[in-house]
């Protein structure tokens, strides 16, 4: 049983703030991933968990108790980092077994043990080779059988980009086996996971913490990350948006929400339902879209006030010709590029809005309906359903072109 | 055409007698696992390794022996190359300066580069203020203010964080297709040949695998390996049962026993041949037990159907993940975006539906596991 409990947390190296006041809790068993760009201080933040680096202020507690000034070794858990450190001099065996010896356990009781995780990652009959004669895939399976040697106490696992340098294919399946073996009746581990890829985070974590710039800007689950972002920041790391510079249009009334489309009535609308409410945007030129906001959020408004509307990409709904009539939050264009990517089409779609030019980025499945008859020029009609709208107070210019262009 | 390259005194054979046409003002990839030949491959075209057999024709004539700069190519590697000491502008002059040319045409060319990729106001500035995805466009403009009409590319999103890479290679291939130029761009990443590339040359083993539009290796994989390797697929072993002309086979295999049919797919099978199937995550069907397909407004009638337990789901944004396993407890997974219900719970019995036309069969090979280990 682990809990880890971080209170603001600070570390600066020279004037660089790498972590700025963070406070966490992840829980026992949780997959948890630390998810966010190069530089936002997530590597920092795990060794600080891992007692590799000591925090400038806060603390560090393990089950209530503050570990903040333990070493690693005292703290019981499991590393693997990118670059596997290996030892390339022994095998297979003698690197999963090394922590085992130095902490002088019981060699028949380690050598069970070697057994039993070679087994879980398809290593068994392996033991002799070295790590010069393994391909990438393998040496990333030993480094995790050596971190899982260590867990016998806290089953506490930390992993820093763990798939990092791999083919993707290869990515693939080694994430489902992590998150099989984290899930394991036998290992029962809490895992925390450092990574910049999106994807990885959502196939596999129970909870994310989403940082940037030394700060953890939201903590969810996969679904709540990515239906509820706090953010433009969390909304733009998650998959490909578009983004409506509009006005709140607030006359008083509320607007009528019990027009959802029942088909798609998930637990997550369910939750948008509960959190949010529906608001019209007035784009310019006497139209208008309707999409979600925070209560909180809305309550603040005022009429007129600046907002920003953000629409994923696969949100978005594309249909030959001009349909605006039946279709709710259409919006007229032409296709001026459409790729295939495989599973989905991506389509870059020329409207006109409050007077100017914009190209809003839609993808769709692939079916052969669309690959037949939505062509480059053709003219379209795009839409969106209003709860996967997300309406933030508008950030500001600047903040849009620095989240948007990543820099 | 037929080339083949050896390294070490033949003793490693990194590219094995291919031949390839890469047509005027195509954005070509070379896509493979790490080994492949594909870099030994595109530097043979670029001039900086010479083929041990075959030869290297640009717009018809032979090249060997014209040097890498002769060949009115322009470079874009992982790591930049861009010289961080000089300015932005400096770095695209220098190699107009290097050509001789005169001061008049040097600056009409470099601003016309530095315009294209949007770098012009930071014609003053030091390299060291634009990130990643900025460094890639300066030496974009660089390569075409020498007047490049090819660009060879190996691996230039590889240094960039995976958001910023998802981002910037759509203005990539925009920015190249919209200057006309020919590219041909290395990777190992499947997904961005998918993005980016007009034709993909899919390279495995110093061998070429497949060579076509993303369109075309998505659609119809020839190999396997093809098929494992650009998308999510399932793979089943089984044989065949019965030939039924018109190019449809009934086959057998643990995913719906004894009653597939598909099609052929030209392989001209014979009668219990070993087979493997594959079908795409996102190609399954799935249905609650209580469906009522009479009244659906869709045609089933090439659709094959059978029962599964859904194990667990996740969700993953765009789609959710369904993992499903049989009777006999073998397993697949689905990913099909807007699927009826989504409120299957695990535990629950589904219909499962997959369409013949999306079941793809291979001769099966003498090694599964090899053909699928992406290696």
């Amino acid at each position: 049983m682990v809990e880890i409990k971080l209170k603001n947390v600070s570390k600066s190296f020279k004037d660089l703030k790498a972590l700025d006041n963070v406070s966490l809790t992840i829980k026992d068993k949780e997959y948890f991933i630390i998810l966010g760009p190069t530089g936002a201080g997530k590597t920092t933040l795990l060794k600080i968990i891992g007692g590799l680096i000591k925090p400038d202020s806060g603390e560090v507690l393990f089950n209530n108790k503050n570990v903040t000034k333990l070493s690693p070794g005292e703290r019981n858990l499991g590393f693997m980092f990118e670059n596997y450190a290996l030892f390339p001099h022994m095998t297979i065996y003698d690197n999963i077994a090394y922590s085992s010896r130095v902490h002088a356990r019981d060699p028949k009781q380690t050598q069970k043990i070697v057994e039993q995780v070679l087994m879980m990652t398809l290593l068994t009959g392996r033991n002799e080779a070295l790590p010069e004669e393994m391909s990438g895939g393998m040496k990333q399976r030993v480094a995790l059988c050596r971190a899982l040697m260590n867990l016998e106490q806290t089953k506490l696992l930390i992993l820093d980009e763990p798939l990092k340098a791999l083919d993707a294919g290869l990515r693939m399946s080694l994430r489902r086996e992590l998150l099989l073996m984290a899930k394991s009746q036998l290992l029962e581990l809490t895992v925390i996971h450092v990574t910049n890829e999106e994807e990885e985070a959502m196939m596999l974590a129970d909870r994310i913490a989403v940082m940037n710039e030394g700060k953890v800007v939201q903590v969810g689950t996969p679904y709540e990350i990515y239906y509820q972002p706090k953010n433009l920041f969390v909304a733009n790391f998650m998959s490909e948006i578009n983004y409506f510079n509009g006005k709140c249009v607030k006359n008083g009334e509320v607007l009528n929400h019990n027009n959802l489309n029942s088909e798609k009535l998930d637990d997550i609308f369910l939750q948008i339902k509960k959190s949010s409410i529906p608001m019209q945007i007035d784009i310019g030129m006497n139209n208008f879209l309707t999409a979600f906001i925070e209560r909180k959020t809305y309550n603040e408004m005022k009429n007129g006030d600046r907002v920003l509307l953000v629409v994923r990409a696969n949100h978005i709904k594309i249909r030959l010709g001009h349909r605006k009539k039946d279709k709710h939050n259409a919006i007229l264009g032409r296709i001026s590029r459409r790729k295939f990517m495989g599973v989905f089409y991506r389509f870059e779609v020329l409207v006109k809005i409050n007077g100017s030019e914009k190209i809003i980025i839609v993808t769709n499945p692939a079916t052969s309906e669309i690959h037949n008859s939505i062509l480059e020029d053709s003219e379209v009609t795009i839409y969106f359903p209003e709860e996967l709208g997300i309406i933030f107070k508008h950030p500001g210019k600047d903040v849009v072109n620095k989240v948007l262009k990543l820099e | 055409m037929n080339v083949t390259k050896t390294f070490d005194d033949g003793k490693v054979l990194a590219v094995d007698n291919i031949s390839l046409i890469i047509n005027d003002g195509d954005y070509i990839f070379l896509l493979g696992p790490s080994g492949c030949g594909k870099t030994t491959t595109l530097r043979m075209i670029a001039g900086l390794e010479q083929p041990t057999e075959g030869k290297v024709l640009i717009d018809g004539k032979d090249v060997e022996g014209v040097p890498p700069e002769d060949r009115d190519m322009g470079f874009i590697f992982q790591h930049f190359e861009i010289f961080d000491q000089m300015t932005v502008w400096e770095n695209v002059t220098f190699g107009l300066e290097m050509r001789g040319y005169e001061e008049d045409y040097i600056i009409k060319e470099a601003k016309k580069a530095l315009k294209t990729v949007e770098l012009l106001e930071y014609a003053d500035e030091y390299p060291s203020i634009f990130g990643n995805p900025g460094l890639q466009k300066l030496g974009i403009a660089r390569a075409i203010a020498t007047g490049a009409k090819i660009l060879i590319m190996d691996e230039p999103l590889g240094s960039l964080d995976p958001k910023v890479s998802k981002v910037f290679r759509h203005e990539l291939r925009n920015l190249i297709k919209d200057l006309g130029l020919t590219a041909i761009h290395v990777t190992h990443n499947q997904e961005e040949a998918m993005a980016i590339a007009d034709k993909i040359i899919v390279m495995r083993a110093g061998r070429i695998l497949q060579m076509g539009t993303p369109y075309e290796l998505y659609e119809n994989p020839k190999s396997i390996f093809v098929a494992n390797f650009l998308g999510e697929t399932n793979f089943f072993q089984g044989f065949v049962l019965k030939l039924l002309g018109d190019g449809i086979i009934k086959i057998w295999t643990r995913l719906g026993g004894p009653k597939l049919f598909c099609n052929d797919y030209g392989n001209g099978f014979n009668l219990d041949d070993n087979i493997v199937i594959a079908f795409r995550y996102e190609d399954i069907y799935l249905f609650p037990l209580n469906y009522n397909f009479e009244k659906s407004r869709y045609d089933w009638s090439k659709m094959e159907f059978f029962k599964a337990v859904l194990k667990s789901k996740r969700f993953i944004g765009s789609t959710k993940r369904f993992y499903l396993a049989l009777d006999n407890d073998d397993k697949f997974l689905s990913t099909k975006p807007g699927t009826f219900v989504e409120n299957y719970k695990p535990g629950e019995e589904l219909i499962v539906g997959i369409h013949q036309d999306d079941i793809h069969v291979f001769k099966a090979p003498d090694d599964l596991m090899y053909e699928l280990s992406l290696m």
